[in-house]
């Protein structure tokens, strides 16, 4: 049978596709390496999802090798396996947007130029977007109604320009230590943000609406409230999903993708054949399969020419730190309210989007404050040390445990900024390690750029400053190069010189006529927000170009 | 509960054969990990008037399940058992008897000892996760009885709630 349009991946980046483009009557399939798993699969049991991470697959049977370059220049090479080094986010129908927070915020216009605006940065491979801001605001509003996001506009110094004057779904319930926060940041003068979310606050689009039980990281979405990709999308067309399709290959000639092959479950190879294909594997794993999809039109790998496929991979750069709200410094009625579950913290700073320091502007980014996970038992584990430093048990740690979970509650920040794209972040192909189907498994090669860790710390210390003055204490950060597994982006990045970039403006293969990429690859640079609204939108722009072409 | 069947027998007998400790070189004791591990963990987190019992906690059932389970890797097994086996060598060591012998004091006299270097540490470490894992994840996983660890702690669990163990 040749399908119309063949997607790789049913995350954030294929699924909007699949929904357009079979909504609009083509045959559309969609190849999942992972299981289906449907609203009532769902539970919050941390034991199976958090400790033992049933959606990523065993890094015995799959796994990445990491070569990690230090500011030294030294670099050390990491088994995936031996390590426990993982980069998998949820292998599954929907993707790890089935597991994510649903942190949302869109890019603002500057980071669609940020080497115009900000200039270059030794050692980082900047490059302005081919697009602008407003090619893709209507997407944005797009996501916004058919994904379902909630929140509040406020006015604020970043706010980025809107065509629609709110979001369509209000602000879920928040707990009361948010408005402490709120009042907290118009005394130092901040502009709080309600934090808008990809979770419906009440029942809308055929979907229930949340039920609070406040375990929305790591977790599949049991009411559907979630704007996951599978919930949002996929559950409301008739494109054909194949599970356990693991997409170890495409041919091509010399201008259009042919075919895409798969091992099933039981590593039976079968063959899929359509009009156009669409990657949206997520970052590393796009960018392995263009790599290992060798032929004679191709030698390096598919659409890699111009040795560009795996280049300028990027994650989201910063860190987190948090502090602890006691008891002690709370009336009664405030600490019944501190600990009230369910409700949500929600609250975000933009402030310093951009800051000025010693004369010179910086592209900031964003904070976003929460509670602490709900986790049990990773909020228990944290407590085996003392605050020398001690390994601690018996009654010391009982004592502590107890006091710690019943008498405070955590508020962490999360910060993202730019991730610089260098020539040492990339993805390549291991050549000695295969994977549990016989295929080379991807080298992430590693390198967070000096400069990043700059401005990461620059926005720890404001962030500091609030928790500080709310009253909590115990206040610590963490800003680093470690990079967040779900939040990888690039390696396939769009631009209007085949010699620098993968696609085009339109996220198709400079070098053949059939083939698009629509995960994250695409991004030259990140913005300092999560990512996955500017792929949804994204990925429903190029499924109007698709739909054009297929029209035409 | 436990021996059941054959099956799971033979599974467990990975905690439940013996391992032989050595003194300078010759053979000192004979004893099975599982009885070392039980100790340690009522060491790690003792029965108080405030705290969950032992017997709801359940952890030396609950680490049978991850001795056998599909996702924990053999690595990590290993180093359960091993661990067991380098506490003795230790206790025998310090004191000449094996870690099941020693009194309340020298117990704890041990652990500190071993808390101080790499192994030692990251055992303890392992054997409180899995304990900590044992009194608070779902009792469906067969600790955490009567919910004994959330109402400690005061913990609203997430709902759903899990109707099949992931094993």
């Amino acid at each position: 049978m040749m399908y119309d349009v063949c997607i790789v991946g049913s995350g954030a980046g294929g699924a909007p596709i699949a929904y357009e483009l079979s909504r609009a009557g083509y045959k559309v399939v969609v190849l999942e390496k992972g299981a289906n798993y449907k609203e009532e699969d769902f539970s919050k049991d941390e034991i199976g999802v958090s400790r033992r991470e049933l959606f990523t697959p065993l890094l015995k049977d799959e796994q990445h090798v990491i070569n990690e370059r230090d500011k030294d220049g030294v670099t050390t090479r990491y088994s995936g396996e031996e390590s426990g080094w993982s980069f998998w986010n949820g292998s599954m129908v929907g993707g790890s947007s089935n597991l994510m927070s649903g942190y949302f915020h869109r890019l603002k216009p500057d980071d669609f130029n940020l080497m115009s605006k900000y200039g270059k940065i030794d050692g980082a491979n900047i490059a302005d977007w081919p697009i602008a801001y407003e090619d893709l605001e209507s997407y944005y509003t797009k996501v916004e109604k058919v994904v379902g996001v909630s929140g509040d506009v406020v006015e604020h110094k970043f706010l980025e320009p809107r065509s629609t004057k709110n979001f369509p779904h209000p602000m879920l319930e928040v707990n009361s230590a948010a408005k402490w926060f709120d009042a907290t940041c118009k005394a130092l003068g901040y502009e709080s943000i309600p934090t808008p979310r990809a979770i419906l606050p009440h029942n809308a689009l055929n979907r229930k609406g949340c039920s609070y039980s406040n375990f929305c990281g790591s977790y599949g979405c049991s009411t559907g409230a979630k704007g996951s990709a599978r919930a949002a999308l996929l559950q409301k067309c008739d494109a054909k999903i194949i599970t356990d399709a693991f997409v170890y290959k495409l041919d091509s000639d010399e201008k259009r993708v042919t075919k895409a092959y798969y091992y099933n479950k039981e590593l039976k190879s079968h063959v899929i054949e359509a009009k156009i294909f669409v990657v949206a594997a997520q970052a590393i794993e796009s960018s392995r399969l263009l790599l290992n999809s060798k032929n004679s039109y191709f030698p390096n790998g598919l659409t890699n020419n111009n040795a560009q496929v795996g280049k300028n991979l990027i994650f989201s750069a910063g860190g987190s730190g948090e502090g602890r709200m006691r008891f002690e410094t709370l009336i009664k009625k405030q600490q019944e309210e501190l600990m009230q579950p369910g409700l949500f913290f929600n609250r975000s700073l933009q402030e310093w989007y951009e800051y000025e320091q010693d004369g010179k502007k910086y592209k900031g980014g964003t904070i976003d404050f929460l509670f602490e996970h709900s986790n049990i038992i990773s909020r228990t584990a944290r407590e085996m040390y003392d605050e020398e430093g001690n390994l601690i048990w018996g009654t010391k740690l009982q004592e502590k445990i107890h006091k710690n979970l019943t008498t405070s509650r955590v508020i962490v920040f999360e910060i993202f900024n730019d991730w610089l794209p260098s020539d040492y972040c990339n993805v390549t192909i291991d050549e000695t390690v295969k994977d549990k189907y016989g295929v080379n498994v991807a080298a992430i090669n590693l390198f967070g750029h000096p400069h990043d860790i700059k401005v990461g710390e620059y926005l720890s210390e404001k962030a500091k400053s609030v928790l500080k003055d709310m009253g909590a204490t115990e206040i610590s950060v963490n800003i680093s190069s470690d990079p967040p597994p779900n939040l990888v982006a690039g390696g396939c990045r769009f631009g209007d010189d085949p010699k620098t970039s993968v696609l085009d403006s339109n996220c198709k293969a400079h070098e053949l006529d059939n083939l698009y990429v629509t995960d994250a690859s695409f991004m030259p640079t990140g913005g300092s927000v999560p990512y996955t609204w500017t792929i949804y939108a994204n990925s429903f722009r190029v499924a109007d170009v698709i739909l054009k072409k297929l029209k035409s | 509960m436990i021996f059941k069947s054959r099956r799971i027998f033979l599974k467990n007998s990975f905690l439940t054969s013996v391992i032989f400790i050595t003194c300078s070189g010759e053979l000192f004791a004979a004893v099975t990990p599982m009885q070392t591990i039980a100790l340690v963990q009522k060491d790690l987190f003792p029965d108080t008037l405030h705290t969950p019992q032992s017997s709801d906690i359940n952890a030396s059932y609950y680490l049978y399940t991850i001795l056998n389970h599909s996702r924990v890797t053999d690595k990590t097994k290993s180093f359960i058992k091993d661990g067991a086996k380098w506490l003795n060598e230790a206790s025998v060591e310090k004191y000449k008897k094996i870690y099941t012998k020693l009194s309340a004091k020298e117990r704890q006299n041990i652990l500190k000892e071993i808390s101080q270097n790499g192994w030692g540490e990251n055992w303890i470490i392992t054997i409180m996760t899995y304990l900590l894992e044992a009194m608070l994840g779902d009792p469906i996983y067969g600790g955490n009885k009567n919910q004994s660890g959330w109402k400690w702690l005061n913990h609203t669990s997430g709902l759903p709630r899990p109707t099949k163990a992931i094993l």
